[in-house]
């Protein structure tokens, strides 16, 4: 009984952490961006449509951004340029992208 | 017993009618099922001609549907509303083959053909090559088959191929006929030469048999007398074998006069007859007769009794016995001969068919038989087996009365 308790203590420790992670180092910036999370999301989707290569390919770029992996447009690259790579570490990284994924994935919305 | 005549006894006709019957119902029969193979065969092009022309309909609807998600895309996720259609259902699925949302009865069965049937729907595959809107790589169509089709080609398959069939069938019968005639030329001609011959026989036979009944064989020798029996039992062969095809060549052209006929009598008498032909062999007869009688032609049923003796004598061994049981219901005749293979029973009514080659005669008689059988509605049963013997009974069952 007691093992359970802890263990469910820290499952919902790691969840918000990670939903932390995401709400306290992707959303403040993005709100105030013209690439909005949710476009960013619809932009990455068209390009690779499997949640792997989703998920590999935001990470790899979050990690080490160029404007050959960048999916935006040259334009809006031209005036913001690339945003910097990203301090999280590879877990907080994979929570977060996680967190993205399951807020907007078309599978577990559409109606 | 009163017997009702049924049809006119025919002889002439009735190996020809058989092969023509035979031959027109392979030919039908074959005709039929290539029909029916013509008839698949068209089913199933027009099958898959109603399935290509769901094609060009099916691709209409996937680029609908393609537009329509191509917008949801830009409105996700302020839009969640996967677009309907009334026509169609459709599903997406993403490019590991993992379903992203569906409206589908039936999951998709290939990815990699762009239409098939499954079930009773067709389900059509739009791959999405260049933009994966919402994630999709497949976009699939579903409609259910439209059957309207079927009904009227099955209706066109039957009434065209039953008017093919008719049409064939009346070829098939003018062709047989064309075939046929050779052999009914030949029957006309065995026919012919029969009638001839026997008119010939008939003066010269009655001849022969009146004189030995006139003969005084007390006068006679020993010698002279067996001599004058094997004369006696030639002639009586001869004239057995006339009265046969007297029957089997001019009845036709005799009406019946049914009367009543005791059959008690009417063996005595033929067993009589036949005794010297018998004694020939060392037959003896075995007699049980009860009081029985029939409404029929005198002559037919002479030449049934008459035929049935003849042959129990004819294929018996010798030293052998011919059982005779005369009951009110029916008539047995049994030897204790030769006999024949079971799967030859039905053959023996066949008109020129003998038990044994070694024997003589033109093998008429059981056919005359059958014939009379079937004019009075009578049944006959034939039970055989191999050098053993073989039981002919007759049944006086339909329309009978006791006399």
């Amino acid at each position: 009984m007691h093992k359970k308790t802890v263990l469910l203590i820290l499952l919902t420790f790691t969840l918000g952490a990670s939903a932390n992670v995401y709400q306290s180092r992707c959303v403040p910036c993005h709100k105030y961006q013209p690439a909005t999370l949710e476009k960013m999301f619809m932009l990455y989707l068209k390009t690779h449509s499997v949640e792997l290569s989703f998920k590999l390919s935001l990470k790899e770029f979050l990690k080490k951004p160029t404007e050959e992996k960048s999916l935006i447009g040259n334009k809006f690259i031209e005036r913001f340029s690339v945003k910097g790579a990203s301090d999280l570490n590879d877990t907080q990284l994979d929570e977060a992208i996680d967190t993205y994924w399951d807020l907007y994935n078309p599978k577990d919305n559409l109606k | 017993m009163l017997v009702s005549k049924s049809k006119g006894t025919s002889l002439h006709r009735s190996s020809e009618r058989s092969s023509l019957l035979r031959f027109l119902a392979l030919y039908i029969t074959l005709v039929a099922l290539l029909l029916l193979l013509l008839g698949m065969l068209h089913y199933k092009s027009q099958k898959e001609l109603t399935f290509s022309n769901q094609r060009s309909i099916l691709a209409t609807y996937a680029n609908e549907q393609y537009k329509a998600i191509k917008e949801l895309h830009e409105e996700y996720p302020q839009n969640l509303t996967y677009p309907r259609n009334t026509k169609f259902r459709s599903a997406i699925y993403d490019l590991s083959g993992v379903k992203i949302f569906s409206l589908m009865k039936l999951n998709p069965k290939h990815f990699g053909r762009d239409m098939y049937r499954i079930n009773d729907s067709i389900h059509f595959l739009k791959p999405l090559d260049e933009n994966y809107y919402l994630g999709a790589k497949y976009l699939f169509i579903e409609v259910d088959e439209d059957f309207t089709w079927k009904d009227d080609v099955i209706k066109d398959i039957i009434i065209y191929g039953t008017l093919t069939l008719l049409v064939l069938a009346i070829f098939g019968f003018f062709f047989v006929s064309i075939f046929l005639r050779p052999m009914r030329n030949s029957i006309t001609l065995l026919d012919d030469f029969i009638k001839d011959t026997t008119h010939e026989l008939n003066t010269p036979i009655s001849a022969i048999l009146a004189n030995i009944e006139m003969m005084d064989k007390d006068a006679m020798g020993e010698k002279n007398e067996k001599k004058l029996a094997r004369i006696n039992i030639a002639a009586k062969t001869v004239s057995h074998l006339y009265q046969d095809l007297t029957y089997l060549t001019l009845s036709h052209n005799r009406k019946s006069k049914d009367e009543w006929v005791d059959l008690k009598q009417l063996i005595q008498d033929r067993v009589e007859y036949f005794a010297i032909l018998a004694g020939s062999k060392k037959i003896t007869f075995t007699l049980d007769l009860k009081d029985s009688a029939l409404f029929i032609d005198a002559v037919k049923i002479a030449r049934v009794v008459d035929n049935l003796i003849s042959n129990a004598i004819k294929y018996n061994k010798r030293h052998g016995t011919i059982f005779i049981t005369l009951r009110k219901q029916h008539l047995i005749v049994r030897d204790t001969g030769i006999g024949i293979e079971s799967n030859e029973v039905n053959e023996i009514f066949e008109r020129y068919t003998r038990f044994n080659s070694s024997e003589g005669g033109f093998g008429i008689g059981l056919n005359i038989v059958r014939s009379i059988i079937n004019e009075y509605s009578l049944q006959i049963e034939v039970e055989s087996v191999l050098n053993q013997g073989t039981t002919i009974r007759i049944n006086f069952l339909k329309g009978t009365i006791d006399a």
